[in-house]
């Protein structure tokens, strides 16, 4: 359930800002930050820096990924930028080109 | 799929696309999308919105402009223009601007046409004592019972009107007018206030 969908077809040029979780299906160009779960669902696409919790991956993300929970990045995901998160996983087949800081 | 911008969300720019959008946070620019719009009640939205349709239950600041129809539900509160075919404007909505049906893009009937703006012009007449300060609510019923005391209000412009110009002296001591007499202040009101 999430409270914030850019559903397919959508472009949000500019800030997003929310206290509970974002899913996005469209685009988003700009910067997204919500302080609970973010999703780019497959055919999301994220032109933007990325600040939240628990992360999750399936589109295309442009852009820094500053979660202060997990990253997932999943089978299919395309992803260049910066990923900072205490826990982070790439599934098989997901792009990424970028560093990785864990926090240790 | 349908959009939704969640009640603790900002949005800080541009919203574009196809399909639906609903608001129940915050949205600081413009939004233009080729379905509807929905700004629920605590939404807010701080500049233009163009849809299709347009149903506004909360705030917003900028031009209404739909392609089909625009529908200001209770509890609406709207500074800026109106415009679409079809608008309707329910009892307890707050509106500070034009009002126009028609001219949005898709042809009307003149029958839809001519109710929304029936629907339209109480309302219309609100945004004077608006702009005087005085709460909304309260004017809105005032200006209902307007269709009331209409006679007199009608000889205090007949009068004027006469001294205007003897072709219209002429003119009026045709007595059927009475049966126009609805239409007539209508028109003569709106021009008033403009």
């Amino acid at each position: 359930m999430a409270s914030t969908i850019i559903g397919s077809g959508i472009t949000i040029e500019g800030d997003i800002a929310s206290d509970e979780d974002v899913v996005v299906s469209g685009t988003v160009r700009g910067k997204l930050s919500a302080r609970e779960g973010v999703v780019v669902e497959q055919g999301g696409v994220v032109e933007a820096d990325i600040q939240g919790g628990a992360t999750s991956v399936a589109g295309s993300v442009t852009g820094n990924i500053h979660s202060t929970d997990r990253v997932d990045l999943q089978g299919g995901a395309k992803v260049v930028g910066n990923v900072k998160a205490t826990r982070i996983t790439i599934a098989d087949g997901a792009q990424f080109k970028g560093n990785v800081d864990m926090d240790v | 799929m349908s959009s939704v911008i969640g009640k603790s969300a900002v949005v800080r720019g541009k919203v574009r696309g196809d399909g639906d959008l609903e608001v129940q946070g915050h949205v600081e620019g413009e939004i233009t999308v080729s379905g509807d719009v929905t700004v629920e009640a605590g939404g807010l939205v701080g500049a233009a919105v163009n849809g299709r349709r347009i149903v506004v239950r909360g705030a917003v600041r900028g031009d209404l402009v739909a392609s089909e129809a625009i529908e200001l539900g209770n509890g609406a509160r709207v500074v800026g223009d109106v415009r679409a075919p079809r608008i309707a404007i329910t009892e307890g909505a707050l509106v500070r601007g034009h009002v126009q049906t028609q001219g949005a893009g898709a042809s009307s009937t003149p029958r839809a046409a001519a109710t929304s703006r029936a629907a339209a012009t109480p309302v219309k007449a609100t945004p004077a004592p608006v702009r005087a300060a005085t709460p909304a609510r309260a004017p809105a019923p005032a200006a209902r019972p307007v269709p009331a005391p209409a006679p007199s209000t009608r000889k205090v412009e007949a009068k004027p009107a006469a001294g205007r110009g003897s072709v219209l002296a002429g003119a009026r001591p045709a007595a059927p007018p009475p049966m126009v007499v609805p239409v007539l202040k209508k028109g003569t009101k709106v021009t008033k206030k403009r």
